[in-house]
């Protein structure tokens, strides 16, 4: 007897009915666009409704792996300088802020409402904010740069669209592994430090010995989550750059080839998006590997 | 000696102090810089960019609230948030249920899916097909419906780690005393499980309300626009009013800062706990 048998008919018929709803949603605007991404490269689709499409074979992936590979090319370095910047920061940043803000004091509080804020604003507001505080003629932020005789034009120059880009990206997400580091670090009991503090350890020997070490599972997690999700989203590129003065990541290149124009080319769009796709999953796959082998030789 | 020396003297006070400080700058520097030029002429802001305003003017939150069309666009947000962040919590609920009490079989198997949701971003090139074709596209409906399934991975695994937690002679209970199934879930459980509901309603709902993708994507008629996109056009048309765009993202901004500092404490803790799991 398996356990629904114990509800009544009736509820058992509310329950599957429930069930299938919620999972209906999940199969047509989750799994099923996840899985049409691949069937669409195959395709012309174009961002004109009302013309029909059909298959064209690889012919999408031959165009990019011919006439569109240096810009191909460049997009994947673009990507992973990204990618690499934004995983790097983010989590060292990350770990700085959760040691200073994993208390409960009044201060504390009030910091992590300030670090997590800009998550709540979301990226339009945030990435207007950035674009206005780094205005090249008037903005704060290109006076500070000013005053130590640099001068550019920011989110508008080659040499600096990326850091600050990288920077944009770290300031709006921090929050977000800041908060999961709190819990990490929370986590881990109390008397290992009072231990440590009565043989006299520094401060910085308690983070290498025990923190760093302890907190190998949750900082698994963060890496992870952030090599997804910088590979992934654009939405903040869209907004400060779009793609241009060499931030044109895969992400917002496939963006910009399936949306970018008026008559849209959604099928190359779909190529781009799988090479994206198959490139995350070449990554993050062994990266989960080592990253697991290493706690499991931190944690003995 | 006052706290000040004492303060002073201990240096790991002193850097922790220096450490906050510094971070609590960071973030509200660039808050702050925006709220200052919202509240200055075009004028003031071109003389003296940096300067607070002599005599500061509220005339821009007008001015912007009438140009960028702010009202109509609110209403929109505050539907396409409310409306797919509710759904979305409804329909984890009744996916949760069965998965937390193994009322079917692959249960777990079935959890792990979602797991995997979580990590994995929606392809949105496949949906704005798949919402042509199911005339989903430039319209109210079709843009909320496209807007629940994103919050259902974390809304089922919040309140399926809640389930958990509820002992299961409850539901035998309710159901001997001939409590029908949907009563049960909406009048007894979500009662308890408010706490993980208010979670999973508020990141769906910022989720919704702060996306700028979705806007550009699925829809075309500005009377449909949310604030986001809204806002987006604004800076495109106005790359120069730069007040009055500043005075336009504080507007946008008030509602979700507010409905934060109500829910920061839970939202920060279920969040810190979280990683727990």
């Amino acid at each position: 007897m398996t356990a629904s048998q114990r509800l009544s008919r009736p509820s058992r018929i509310a329950m599957w009915v429930g069930l299938g709803l919620g999972l209906a949603f999940v199969v047509v605007f989750g799994v099923v666009p996840t899985l049409a991404n691949v069937v669409v490269s195959f395709t012309d689709y174009s961002g004109v409704s009302g013309i029909p499409a059909s298959f064209i074979g690889v012919t999408n992936y031959t165009t990019l792996f011919t006439t569109q590979r240096p810009a191909l090319l460049s997009s994947v370095l673009d990507t992973v300088y990204f990618v690499v910047g934004v995983t790097v920061v983010q989590n060292a940043v990350a770990m700085l802020f959760a040691h200073r803000l994993r208390k409960d004091s009044r201060h504390a509080t009030l910091l992590r409402i300030l670090v997590f804020a800009p998550l709540v604003l979301g990226v339009t507001v945030v990435g207007i904010v950035w674009l206005l505080f780094f205005e090249p003629a008037s903005g704060p932020g290109s006076a500070i740069f000013g005053a130590f005789g640099v001068h550019s034009a920011f989110f508008g120059s080659n040499a600096t669209a990326m850091p600050l880009l990288i920077a944009a990206q770290v300031w709006y997400d921090v929050g977000f592994t800041t908060v999961i580091f709190i819990g990490g670090l929370n986590a881990i009991p109390r008397e290992i430090y009072e231990a440590a503090s009565l043989d006299g350890v520094t401060t910085w020997r308690r983070f290498t010995a025990i923190t760093w070490p302890l907190m190998a599972p949750v900082v698994s997690v963060t890496i992870l989550l952030t090599v997804i999700t910088s590979s992934t989203t654009f939405n903040l590129i869209y907004i400060l750059t779009d793609g241009q003065f060499g931030t044109n990541t895969l992400g917002i290149l496939a963006f910009n080839t399936a949306f970018g124009s008026s008559t849209g080319d959604l099928g190359q769009g779909a190529a781009v998006s799988t090479v994206l796709l198959v490139l995350t999953v070449l990554v993050a796959v062994p990266l989960a590997g080592l990253l697991q082998y290493r706690e499991r030789r931190l944690l003995g | 000696m006052t706290s000040n020396d004492m303060v002073l003297r201990n240096p790991r006070r002193m850097s922790r102090l220096a450490g906050g400080v510094l971070i609590g700058l960071l973030f509200a520097v660039p808050l702050l810089y925006i709220l200052m030029i919202s509240l200055e002429t075009a004028g003031q802001y071109t003389a003296h960019p940096l300067a607070p305003p002599a005599s500061p003017s509220v005339k821009n939150f007008s001015d912007a609230w009438t140009q960028a069309d702010l009202g109509r666009q609110l209403i929109n947000t505050i539907i396409y948030a409310t409306v797919s962040a509710a759904l979305s919590v409804g329909l984890s609920l009744l996916i949760a249920f069965p998965i937390a009490r193994k009322l079917i079989r692959g249960a777990s198997w079935l959890h792990r899916v979602f797991v995997i949701g979580i990590c994995v971003p929606l392809p949105v090139i496949p949906l704005f097909i798949e919402a042509n074709d199911l005339h989903l596209y430039d319209n109210r409906i079709g843009y909320i419906l496209l807007h629940i399934e994103p919050g259902l991975p974390l809304g089922v695994i919040l309140l399926t780690a809640f389930l958990t937690t509820v002992p299961k002679e409850l539901d035998e209970a309710a159901f001997m005393d001939g409590c029908s199934y949907l009563r049960y879930l909406f009048s007894i459980v979500v009662p308890l499980a408010w706490p993980s509901i208010i979670i999973a309603f508020l990141y769906s709902f910022l989720a919704v309300w702060n996306n700028i993708i979705g806007p550009i994507v699925f829809l075309a008629n500005p009377d449909l626009f949310p604030v986001t996109r809204g806002v987006y056009n604004f800076y495109g048309t106005n790359t120069t009013a730069y007040t009055l765009l500043a005075a336009a993202i504080v507007i946008v901004s008030i509602p979700v800062l507010v409905l934060f500092l109500l829910s920061q404490r839970q939202l920060l803790r279920a969040s810190i706990s979280g990683v727990s799991r």
